[in-house]
Order: structure tokens, then C-alpha cells, then sequence
């Protein structure tokens, strides 16, 4: 926050486009990835897991959100079990599984798009032809909601996923996962040869799908750890030398993982009980830094300690205690500011020649100007005010099939009658566009 | 953490916006939101439109956002200064909750209020003696400051 405001900015630009969403999956033929996308998260940061350890209810977080957690409160946020930080044992598998994940991860996202366009072009026909072959089934719940999700997309592209993703798709073409999940059909696998669609060589139906396709499939992914590219060769391609060790990276780092020799775990310190040379001493005693209040040297050790400890006993590639202190010291940069009160200096900078601020002051209290604030911020409630609308309209839309969001269903047409002028459904039609963008980009 | 936390919650709401509820940042103050909730049809909020701001600490998501109404409402939960009472948002608040979770949890306070634990101790006492003055109550000042 010391930063300036043009420095934040595009840090801020940085940080949107990181965050990649679980939703990614929804408009590709693999939906399911969506599960193990949203699994494989933290659920203090919503990203994904960094240096995974497990606590005793069983739930897995990052090493450091979830340290710095119990220096607040002693129990799991997902469960509320007690909790205390000498419970948290690392999970070198999931460290592993999310590290090789997140690698693969953009690449698949990338075959399945190009996937989805190719098997639109050349079976645009054909899977036609099965929608329409199939009415009574097209109402069932799965396929109304994937058509609502994607109601913006292309009509050519939403016959092919609900094709291929839906109920419909598994259960008429039954006989195998992978042919359903491409949009192939049985009367196709009637003829004697088909391509691949991965490397676009012909082969006779029944290898085509019970081999070959397979196999196509684990040798694009290996093409796509070295060079992504789909088309060009990869059986060649697999065979390279040292390849192998490199795709099985994550495993062998597994399976090397052990116990850290020197992993002297770093204790609380029971502060009160301590004199300020005690605590200096301590300070020095581990290379930091004593200047500052009391307070600051708390907060240095605490986060030291944190900082420590998540580097030395959960994570599986530890780096240097000077790499530590490194971080030590741009975390009490952004944090403390000379400061005592943690975080309050920073949002009265944030605030600071806002014009919301000298409202803001009396915020909590009776002297709050209710009414010029609502006045001041006419045009962002009434653009909220769509917003709930619309969601509200498409949620009645999908009322039937939907059943997930059993809570407030039936609302209603009733509440606010539809007397709002052009301006306002522009105004609408501007938030939604400004809300799209940031997903666009990702 | 917190920024990057609150981008993807903001991002969260875009793509899958909670149903009858909505919320995003007051210009560019990405720690300062506003959010709206439609008054739960079987409440005697039905039809109003309420109006509450947000604001996250800078060490969210440990510590609660402060989420207060900024529109009246008469609530045996929420008092004058539009400050709310509920676990969630004091000592039961947990980092895995997020925006549109909590104010779901406050659109089913509206629809269930909790007289036991009251911000105001007047409104809470009409509530639990005589239910048919409380929702008389509660409609009016819907009608009055929230239509």
C-alpha cells in the first residue's frame, strides 16, 4: 500500500488476471474438471493450494494462510474444530498433485477450447441431428441449465457441449466415455474408419475407440509439457530422450519428499512474561532487526515465526533463512509504516482524497448523513438495483430446472414494477459489459 | 492477499451472482463495496430493495468486512445506524465464508429474525408478544423507506 497509485494499479491488473476461476471448465466438453478445480483450492485465498498441510478434522489449506489464521483463532475455518498450529502436518502428495495440476492445467483449458471448435466444424451436421432426434430427453434438467450458462455462446458451439456433455450424450452413446466426450456417435462407429480427433490419423473404428484414442490422448499431454502442439506428431514427440523424467517430475519429487533434518520448529513466545531485552535478545539471536515499539518486535517475531515454520517443516522445497528475512522485512514494509495500528493506515490511505471519506467518518454512528449518501451514490444502488433484477429474471427463468438455490426462490415480478425508463436498462446493459470484462480476459 | 482475495470474490459475483442479492466495489476503492438484497417474499420486507455498505479490513479475509444497511428497516437484529447483529460477521466469522455467502445469511434474517440475541431490545419484545404489530411495523417502514 506504500506504493503509488500507478504501481497499484497495475498490480492490481496483474492480480485479476491471475485469478483463474473453476468456471473455466463449464464452457468446454469437460465440465467435471470444474470439481476438481474448485478442490484443489485454498478456501482462506481461493487460489490454489501453496505448500498444502492437513489439520486433524481433515481439511487442507496453504502452510502460511492458514498459519497466519491461528495466530488470530485456534480452530479450522471450515469446520470450526479446535485447532492449534502444531497440528498441521504437510501434505507432500496434494503439494504435488496441485504443482503438476496447475502446469497442465492452461494446456488442457487450450485443447479443449481448440477441441470444441474443431468438433463444431466437423460434426456440425451430425450432432444436429441428435439434438433434434432426442426432444423428450432435451428437457431434462443437466442440458436446460448448460443451455441457460452459456446463452451468449454461439448456438453452433452449445448444440456440440450439451451434445457432448450432457446426460443425453452418455447415455445414448453409452459405450464409451471418451467417444461421447468428442461427440462421436454410433452411427458414425457404424462405418469402418474414422479420424482421430486428436491427431487426425485414420484408424478402424473399433481401435479408434478402444486403444487409440487413449493412447492419443496421455501422448497429446505429454506433447503439450514440452511444446504444445496438438497436431504435430506426438507419438514421435513422447519418445524423445528425457522426456519421460520430465513429465514425471512432480512424481519423483514425491517420491524423494521426507522428513526436513532441520526442522527446529520455531516456538510461541509468551510475550507478556518477557522484558524488552529478553525480547531483543531473542530478536538478535535469530539475525532480525530490533528497532521499532514493542509491538512492532511482536509482530516482526510472530511473523517470523509463521514465515518459519511454514518454510521449514510443510514445505518441501525450503529456501534460505536470509530468503526468510528478505520476506520478513517487505511484509513489515507494507505493513507497519511506522505505525502501530496494523492495517488502519493503509485504508485511510486508500481512502485518503476520496470524496467518501468525510462521509465515511460518521458511518458508524447516528450522525451518518443516510440520505446524501444514498443521493451521493444514486447511480451505483440503482445499477445494483438491475443488477439483482436481471439475476433475479434468469434465476425465475431457470426456476424449473434449477433446484440448486432453494433459498429466496420465488421472488417475484411483484416487488418492483417495471417502470424504469431507457436510461436505466442502458445503464444495465454497461454494468453488465463492465462486469464481463474481467472474466473475458482470463 | 486481501486485494487478490477480493478480486476473485468480485469475479465470483460476475460470473454467478447470488439470487436475489448483488454487491460490488464503490468506484475504483476495491475495499469499499455496496450491496443490495430484495426483501424475502414470505417477510415483511416483501418488495423493498435494501441498501448496505461494505467495507473489507485490510487484513480480510481473517478479520469480518463490516457490512452495516444503509437503507431504514425495522429489525429486531438491526438498529438504527443500520449495524447488524449476527455471529457470522462477529466471533463466528470464518475465512472460507465469502460475500455472497454472508449476505445470503443476512437475507435469512430477514426472513427469520433472532429475538434471543437482539441489537434492539424494543423491537425484539413486540416480536416475541405481539407478532401481527411487529410485521405491521416492519411493512410500513418497507413501504416508507424502502419501495
Amino acid at each position: 500500500m506504500t506504493t503509488n497509485r500507478g504501481a497499484r494499479d497495475s498490480k492490481l491488473e496483474q492480480d485479476i488476471q491471475d485469478v483463474t476461476d473453476p468456471r473455466d471448465f463449464l464452457q468446454t466438453s469437460l465440465p467435471q474438471m470444474m470439481d476438481i478445480d474448485t478442490l484443489l483450492r485454498c478456501h482462506i485465498c481461493k487460489d490454489f493450494i501453496k505448500i498444502p498441510v492437513l489439520t486433524p478434522c481433515g481439511h487442507t489449506f496453504c502452510s502460511l494462510c492458514i498459519r497466519e489464521y491461528l495466530n488470530r483463532e485456534l480452530k479450522c475455518p471450515l469446520c470450526l474444530a479446535e485447532l492449534r498450529e502444531s497440528m498441521l502436518r504437510s501434505e507432500f502428495l496434494v503439494n504435488e498433485i496441485i504443482e503438476s495440476y496447475k502446469q497442465a492445467r492452461v494446456h488442457l483449458l487450450e485443447a479443449l477450447h481448440k477441441h470444441n471448435k474443431s468438433v463444431a466444424a466437423q460434426d456440425e451436421d451430425f450432432t444436429i441431428e441428435i439434438a433434434s432426434g432426442d426432444n423428450e430427453e432435451e428437457a431434462s434438467d443437466d442440458d436446460i441449465k448448460i443451455i441457460e450458462t452459456r446463452a451468449s455462446r454461439p448456438a453452433k458451439r452449445v448444440i456440440g457441449t450439451v451434445t457432448s456433455g450432457g446426460k443425453r450424450a452418455r447415455q445414448e452413446l453409452g459405450n464409451s466415455g471418451i467417444t461421447a466426450m468428442f461427440g462421436k456417435s454410433k452411427e458414425k462407429a457404424q462405418g469402418e474408419t474414422a479420424s482421430c480427433p486428436i491427431c487426425n490419423k485414420s484408424f478402424s473404428l473399433d481401435y479408434l475407440q478402444r486403444t487409440h484414442l487413449d493412447d492419443c490422448l496421455v501422448s497429446m499431454n505429454s506433447a503439450v509439457k514440452t511444446e504444445y502442439k496438438p497436431t504435430s506428431e506426438p507419438e514421435t514427440k513422447s519418445k524423445s530422450p528425457g522426456f519421460e523424467s520430465h513429465i514425471t517430475k512432480h512424481t519423483n519429487r514425491y517420491l524423494e519428499s521426507g522428513q526436513n533434518k532441520n526442522s527446529a520448529r520455531l516456538p510461541k513466545l509468551n510475550f507478556p512474561s518477557m522484558s524488552q531485552s529478553q525480547l531483543k535478545q531473542k530478536l538478535s539471536s535469530l539475525s532480525l532487526p530490533v528497532n521499532g515499539n514493542r509491538q512492532q518486535m511482536i509482530n516482526r517475531y510472530n511473523h517470523f515465526e509463521m514465515l518459519w515454520n511454514s518454510n521449514f517443516l510443510d514445505s518441501m522445497e525450503p529456501v534460505s533463512e536470509r530468503d526468510l528475512r528478505r520476506k520478513l522485512a517487505s511484509w513489515e514494509a507494507s505493513h507497519n509504516n511506522g505505525d502501530n495500528i496494523q492495517g488502519k493506515s493503509s485504508i485511510s490511505t486508500m481512502l485518503s482524497g476520496k470524496t467518501t471519506l468525510s462521509r465515511l467518518k460518521d458511518f458508524k454512528n447516528d450522525r451518518f448523513d443516510r440520505k446524501g449518501w444514498i443521493r451521493a451514490h444514486r447511480t451505483e444502488f440503482q445499477e445494483l438495483l438491475m443488477e439483482a433484477r436481471d439475476s433475479l429474471k434468469k434465476m425465475k427463468n431457470s426456476e424449473q430446472s434449477s433446484t440448486s438455490h432453494s433459498m429466496n426462490k420465488p421472488l417475484l415480478d411483484q416487488v418492483i414494477p417495471d417502470s424504469k425508463d431507457v436510461q436505466l436498462q442502458e445503464m444495465q446493459t454497461e454494468t453488465d459489459q463492465l462486469r464481463e470484462e474481467p472474466s473475458s480476459r482470463i | 492477499m486481501s486485494l487478490k482475495r477480493i478480486t476473485k470474490e468480485l469475479n465470483d459475483l460476475g460470473r454467478d451472482p447470488p439470487t436475489s442479492c448483488s454487491a460490488g466495489p464503490v468506484g475504483d476503492d476495491l475495499y469499499h463495496w455496496q450491496a443490495s438484497i430484495m426483501g424475502p417474499p414470505d417477510s415483511p420486507y416483501a418488495g423493498g430493495v435494501f441498501f448496505l455498505s461494505i467495507h473489507f479490513p485490510t487484513d480480510y479475509p481473517f478479520k469480518p468486512p463490516k457490512i452495516s444497511f444503509t437503507t431504514k428497516i425495522y429489525h429486531p437484529n438491526i438498529n438504527a445506524n443500520g449495524n447488524i447483529c449476527l455471529d457470522i460477521l462477529k466471533d463466528q466469522w470464518s475465512p472460507a465464508l465469502t460475500i455472497s455467502k454472508v449476505l445470503l445469511s443476512i437475507c435469512s434474517l430477514l426472513t427469520d429474525a433472532n429475538p434471543d440475541d437482539p441489537l434492539v431490545p424494543e423491537i425484539a419484545h413486540i416480536y416475541k408478544t405481539d407478532r401481527a404489530k411487529y410485521e405491521a411495523t416492519a411493512k410500513e417502514w418497507t413501504k416508507k423507506y424502502a419501495v
